[in-house]
């Protein structure tokens, strides 16, 4: 008796086990399933606008929430859901949106940068041209944002803001001690000479330098190209007919630059602890998109022009090395009605001011009144409606397509990243980019 | 009796016959007792158990596995479906000859090498010391044994900060002896070995418990016969301890490898990226890397299958092993 009752209960239990397991599986399907089933009512005016991004922390955050408050004082209908995806900078973005768009499960739109960055998405795209002829974003955008923001002769995305490549930031009174006067410096080799001085004026690092990544450094070259070899060359290169003499040349300034005047702690801090030593004063210089002010107008007690100040990076004086902010538009939309509305909203006025003043970066439209901006960012306003020359970065997707972006950081990671090797990272760079 | 025979032989046809052709409205022969007869006797009656599971495990694993190594037999990169009809080796080719891959692959294979030898023996270490009777052996436990508990993610970070060229513990510690400081991450030559110390760190508390497990059911009788024999602590060890602990070597080490191939986690936190510093790039870096960043799926389908051989090389004689002693 109690031997059948004891087995009579394990039976139960290991059926019960195998009930609940199949009752989770089928859980687990379902919750699945109403995750992207949310969009079911296909086509109409109906659905719900998920919108992917990747601003989770800081100023990103910030800037996400004023916008999706601004979003919903203009559309207070439309039912949303804005998810952030961080990490890794856009990668584990960028990896969500790959799986999502693999497996026919779009979202309503996700941020990320046009230009050649559109063609790893070729033929999952929408097209968002009757936004763009509705709003009349072609008269209000500069030229470069109406080029870069088609693919195929289509529309496939819309721009929110716009950072700044070429940018270089110093500590006042780092630069001050040492007697170096940074406007004075309008070339690559007179900003070497000024890194000299500062080494042997001051106990400050010349160049503060977040190598943990290689982006840096590959941000570093493009700005360094352009600065020394000009604009012609830069987009030679980008156009994949490379003059290897430029190349080399901007390597070998590189070299010198690294080799010599960076933090020995380059290789084990990122972006953020070296952008620290400007404000904490223990550097003179950094290279960065203009995002790096962000950090500084959070410090306390660091003000522009008084604790930090901006100069464009040497030699690129007059150009606005460009960057976007965009939202792309998947084609077999899910909510392709609420969609078009919000594209709309992105490239409007309201979207762009809301946005750029917390991220740091600028409005794409050129008619927007920028009282709500700080000084630096109308300067930087300025600086992008009147520049000679805009040219497209290299590392955030506008001048070069992802493929050939990580093969150049291949070749920054194994050739470059100290020690420095000018002959083969020239060749690296121009295999990369060549046609 | 002849006749008899042929009635004999006659009526036994009959009966077979007759037997054959009742049977299947009986129940003397059928699928359900042939399956039974070949597998065992509640092969039937117990498949609604391992049925579910087998089923699913097969489709989600093995399957799997087997579509991978589809897709990594075809060109596709991008978006869209796959080319099943142009199948070929051609991203095997591809992988052996790029660089990239054959340092990633040699890495990887250095790592798992090295990582679960230093781990096993520092283990093993902690585990006699531990054994030994001293005071406070719960505490010591639990101190070694708590790294385990921490997530990669966490522990990247420490050792992020350890490292560091100018303030981290270990310069800090390496130029007090006057030795200087040390470019741990920067370093291609060093920086492998600076992740494995960091995993090993993390994972010789589980080792020291395996082992100390092993320890305690070797009978004191044995411990005891070799002092009356006169032999050395050291010798005892050696000689009559270590060998007894092979099943604990052996299921410590497939667990310590499989965790050296998972080093993802603790190389992506480590940079906070895809790509690892220089010198450290391992398969499953370079994997999620060429599928994310330049959505060359068939490629990382090919490095997958590459890492999974890896792993079955691992794991196969660790199954064969079990397979032998009877207990598989």
């Amino acid at each position: 008796m109690t031997d059948q009752d004891k087995r009579l209960s394990r039976r139960h239990f290991v059926g019960a086990t195998g009930a609940a397991t199949l009752a989770g599986l089928a859980g687990c399907s379902g919750g699945g399933d109403g995750g992207d089933g949310g969009d079911g009512g296909d086509g109409g005016s109906g659905g719900t606008l998920e919108v992917l991004h990747a601003w989770t922390g800081g100023d990103g955050a910030t800037a996400a929430e004023a916008l999706v408050e601004a979003f919903e004082e203009e559309y207070p209908d439309i039912e949303h859901e804005f998810n952030p995806i961080g990490g890794g900078g856009n990668q584990n973005l960028d990896a969500v949106v790959a799986n999502r768009l693999q497996n026919n499960e779009p979202p309503s739109a996700f941020a990320g940068w046009p230009g050649p960055n559109l063609q790893r998405y070729d033929g999952v795209l929408g097209d968002v041209g009757s936004v763009w002829e509705e709003e009349g974003f072609e008269d209000v955008m500069v030229q470069e944002a109406v080029d870069l923001h088609q693919q195929n002769g289509a529309y496939r995305a819309v721009p929110l803001g716009s950072h700044r490549l070429n940018c270089l930031f110093y500590n006042t009174s780092v630069v001050e001690e040492a007697g170096v006067d940074p406007d004075s410096l309008t070339s690559v080799s007179a900003f070497i000479d000024a890194l000299e001085t500062v080494q042997s004026e001051t106990d400050a690092i010349p160049m503060t330098h977040g190598a943990s990544g290689t982006w840096t450094t590959t941000q570093l070259f493009s700005s360094t190209m352009l600065g020394q070899e000009g604009y012609e060359a830069y987009m030679d290169f980008l156009d994949g007919s490379p003059d290897e003499e430029a190349v080399r040349a901007t390597f070998e300034s590189l070299a010198e630059i690294l080799g010599n005047y960076i933090n020995d702690d380059a290789s084990s801090i990122g972006l953020t602890e070296s952008n620290q030593n400007i404000i904490e004063g223990n550097a003179a210089f950094i290279h960065q998109g203009n995002w790096a002010a962000g950090a500084y107008r959070n410090a306390e007690d660091f003000n522009y022009d008084e604790d930090w100040g901006f100069k464009t990076y040497p030699g690129s004086e007059g150009m606005y090395m460009l960057h976007f902010d965009s939202f792309l538009y998947p084609s077999d939309n899910p909510s392709p009605g609420v969609t078009d509305q919000f594209m709309a909203f992105v490239g409007s006025e309201a979207a762009q001011v809301a946005f750029n003043q917390y991220k740091g970066s600028i409005p794409t439209r050129t008619d927007v009144d920028m009282s709500e901006f700080g000084p630096y960012l109308q300067e930087t306003q300025e600086d992008f409606a009147n520049a000679e020359e805009r040219p497209p970065n290299l590392q955030h997707g506008l001048g070069v397509t992802s493929e050939t972006m990580t093969a150049l950081n291949d070749v920054i990671s194994s050739e470059f990243s100290g020690p420095y090797n000018v002959d083969a990272a020239t060749q690296g760079f121009v295999d990369a980019v060549s046609n | 009796m002849t006749r008899n025979t042929d009635t004999g032989d006659d009526s036994g046809d009959a009966v077979t016959d007759g037997g054959v052709t009742e049977d299947p409205s009986g129940s003397g022969f059928s699928p359900i007792a042939a399956l039974n007869d070949r597998f065992g006797s509640d092969f039937v009656e117990s498949s609604q158990f391992w049925l579910p599971p087998f089923l699913l495990v097969g489709l989600f694993v093995y399957g799997a596995i087997i579509w991978n190594f589809l897709i990594s037999l075809t060109d596709f990169s991008g978006f869209g479906n796959p080319n099943y009809g142009d199948l070929d080796l051609e991203m095997y080719t591809r992988a052996l000859a790029e660089s990239g891959f054959v340092d990633a692959a040699v890495n990887t294979f250095i790592l798992l090498v090295g990582f679960t030898l230093v781990t096993l023996g520092l283990g093993l270490g902690l585990a006699i010391l531990v054994d030994r009777n001293i005071r406070f052996e719960n505490t010591f436990r639990t101190i070694y044994l708590l790294p385990m508990s921490l997530s990669f993610v966490v522990t990247a970070q420490f050792w992020a900060w350890m490292f560091n060229f100018n303030n981290g513990v270990i310069n800090i510690v390496t130029s007090s002896l006057g030795l200087g400081r040390v470019d741990w991450l920067g370093n291609p030559d060093i920086v492998l070995w600076a992740v494995m110390f960091a995993l090993m760190w993390q994972f010789a508390g589980y080792a020291m418990v395996v082992y100390l497990a092993g320890l305690r059911a070797i009978p004191n009788e044995h411990y005891e016969a070799a002092k009356v024999d006169g032999a050395s602590t050291v010798r005892m060890y050696w000689r009559v301890i270590i060998p007894q602990l092979k099943g604990s070597t052996i299921s410590a080490s497939v667990v310590l490898m499989v965790f050296a191939l998972k080093a993802f986690d603790f190389l992506y936190s480590l940079v906070g990226g895809y790509r690892p510093p220089n010198g450290a790039d391992i398969l499953a870096t370079k994997m999620v890397r060429e599928a994310y960043a330049n959505l060359n799926w068939a490629y990382a389908s090919a490095i997958a299958i590459a890492l999974f051989l890896m792993t079955l090389g691992i794991v196969g004689p660790y199954l064969y092993y079990q397979y032998n002693r009877g207990n598989l």
